[in-house]
């Protein structure tokens, strides 16, 4: 089951464009990437930094000490504010992936940008003592 | 909330040619290879030193336009007040010129309070002294410091040697004589002419470089105890800026015994340690620590008599390392809350209770 929305006119949301929009009750960061797009939340879980204005590039993946390996181009999104990098298709984060955004799908319809939401998707266990939304304290369903 | 690190700057020191001593133009526009830029880090962050979404719509370097720091910080999170700490002007202090240096923190200053300060009653201003000639840097103070939106005189951490030093006394005294705390925020260690940052010399990474920031400051703090520079100056009040809090009560508790043994080494030191720093020190919130849990966080914190109101609430707009004020207030005691967030803020620089401000323009 997954809910619809119409985000906007896919002319405004050209290869290479990016959006903040609402739906679902939520802001919503959309890219378009060579034609290909990506919705995620456009909060980080950190301190709510806008993803909307982050960097789009690869990473330096995981490696051996003193190993520089660059990959997944144009799939990782950086937030502006502390750095946190995402992995644009699951919404993951780089240093600890039960960390993630919620991601939504998203599609050209026309002349609309239509974003879909799962109904069962994403649980975040949220507890009163938690500091910060990291690895430990917030867990994933 | 009053927040008490704030970082507007220059897009490049000739921004500040108007207010500089005509004997030093030259430096600023040709000096060097083309023109003199103020000594910068070995350490890179990779994605910047910036939040990226700071970036003016003019293209300048974040924290230099108004209209945008109106937006992003003084309108969307209310403050009350802002204290502007400038930027890598603190950097004057490790150049190897002192007279140079000293003119441009009397530039910086004349542009703060002239350009920035009129713009909004919600900015204060911190002056900046070179340190390499402490005379010339009070006399600077007593030139500047009587301007009622300068709250305080800003050092930086890196230095030579440890504030307590006789060496700078003369900067302590001139800012007790004009009534102004006196602030040292992390940064310029192991630039130029200062020493390496750590006792190991030089770090490869700025992971480390960042991780080990408080470890300037913590110098400076027990170098400023153990000279007896409270006891000289008992209404010298002091800002740590940026180092972060948890390793107050590790530093605290080692200074506190060995002071109990060694007190003969230092007898002008007559007052417990942690009691001079309590009633003389404070120190700003971000980056706030972040262990798992809030109330491991919490217990470090209240383990320091005081605590409640040694601390001001900071974000360090537009660094890429800020707090935002909701979640650092939600991490502390509930019954400091106000007290960090304000109202000790308002104590240490005597800011008048206000309704929201608003810009003067």
């Amino acid at each position: 089951m997954s809910e619809r929305a119409v985000a906007m006119e896919a002319s405004l949301l050209p290869p290479g464009g990016r959006a903040k929009v609402e739906a679902f009750g939520t802001e919503v960061a959309i890219f378009n990437l060579d034609g290909e797009l990506f919705a995620l939340a456009n909060a980080c879980p950190h301190h709510g930094g806008p993803l909307c204005h982050g960097r789009i590039s690869g990473a330096r993946l995981p490696s051996d000490p003193y190993e520089h390996r660059w990959g997944r181009e144009n799939r990782v999104l950086t937030c502006p504010w502390h750095g946190w990098e995402f992995d644009l298709e699951t919404g993951r984060a780089l240093f600890d992936e039960r960390v993630r955004v919620r991601t939504f799908e998203a599609r050209i319809e026309g002349d609309q940008v239509v974003l879909y939401r799962k109904t069962v998707n994403l649980a975040i266990v949220s507890e009163p003592d938690v500091c910060v939304h990291d690895s430990a304290a917030v867990r994933t369903e | 909330m009053i927040d008490c690190d704030v970082h507007q700057n220059f897009n490049s020191l000739r921004d500040l040619e108007p207010w500089l001593d005509p004997a030093f133009r030259d430096y600023i526009e040709v000096g060097g290879y083309g023109g003199f830029t103020l000594p910068n880090y070995p350490w890179v962050h990779p994605s910047g030193f910036m939040m990226g979404d700071a970036v003016p719509e003019d293209g300048g370097v974040p924290g230099s336009d108004y209209d945008t720091m109106r937006a992003q910080l003084l309108d969307r999170f209310d403050v009350e007040y802002a204290i502007l700490t400038g930027e890598d002007i603190l950097n004057i202090s490790c150049m190897a010129h002192p007279q140079f240096a000293s003119a441009l923190a009397t530039a910086y200053n004349r542009w703060l309070i002239e350009d920035w300060l009129p713009r909004d009653d919600r900015l204060k201003g911190s002056i900046v002294v070179a340190t390499q000639d402490a005379e010339q840097a009070a006399r600077e103070i007593g030139e500047r410091a009587a301007h009622p939106d300068v709250v305080q005189v800003l050092l930086p951490c890196g230095a030579r040697t440890g504030y307590g030093d006789p060496h700078y006394l003369p900067i302590f005294e001139a800012a007790v004589e004009m009534g102004l705390p006196v602030a040292m925020h992390v940064g310029a260690e192991g630039l130029a002419t200062n020493p390496p940052p750590t006792a190991t010399g030089y770090p490869a990474y700025y992971l480390e470089w960042h991780t080990l920031l408080p470890s300037s400051a913590m110098s400076h703090l027990v170098s400023v105890v153990c000279h007896g520079v409270f006891e000289r100056l008992p209404e010298l009040r002091l800002v740590i800026i940026e180092a972060g809090v948890v390793w107050l009560p590790g530093v605290l508790w080692r200074l506190d015994a060995n002071w109990k043994a060694l007190r003969s080494e230092t007898p002008w030191v007559k007052r417990l340690p942690s009691e001079q720093v309590r009633e003389h020190v404070r120190f700003t919130t971000q980056p706030l620590e972040q262990p798992a849990r809030k109330s491991q966080l919490q217990a470090v914190l209240e383990s320091v008599d005081g605590m409640g109101e040694m601390l001001l609430f900071a974000t360090d707009y537009p660094h890429w390392d800020f707090d935002t004020p909701k979640i650092v207030e939600g991490r502390l005691p509930e019954a400091w809350r106000e007290g960090v967030m304000r109202g000790n803020a308002r104590e240490l620089y005597r800011l008048p209770d206000r309704e929201p401000a608003r810009a003067r323009v």
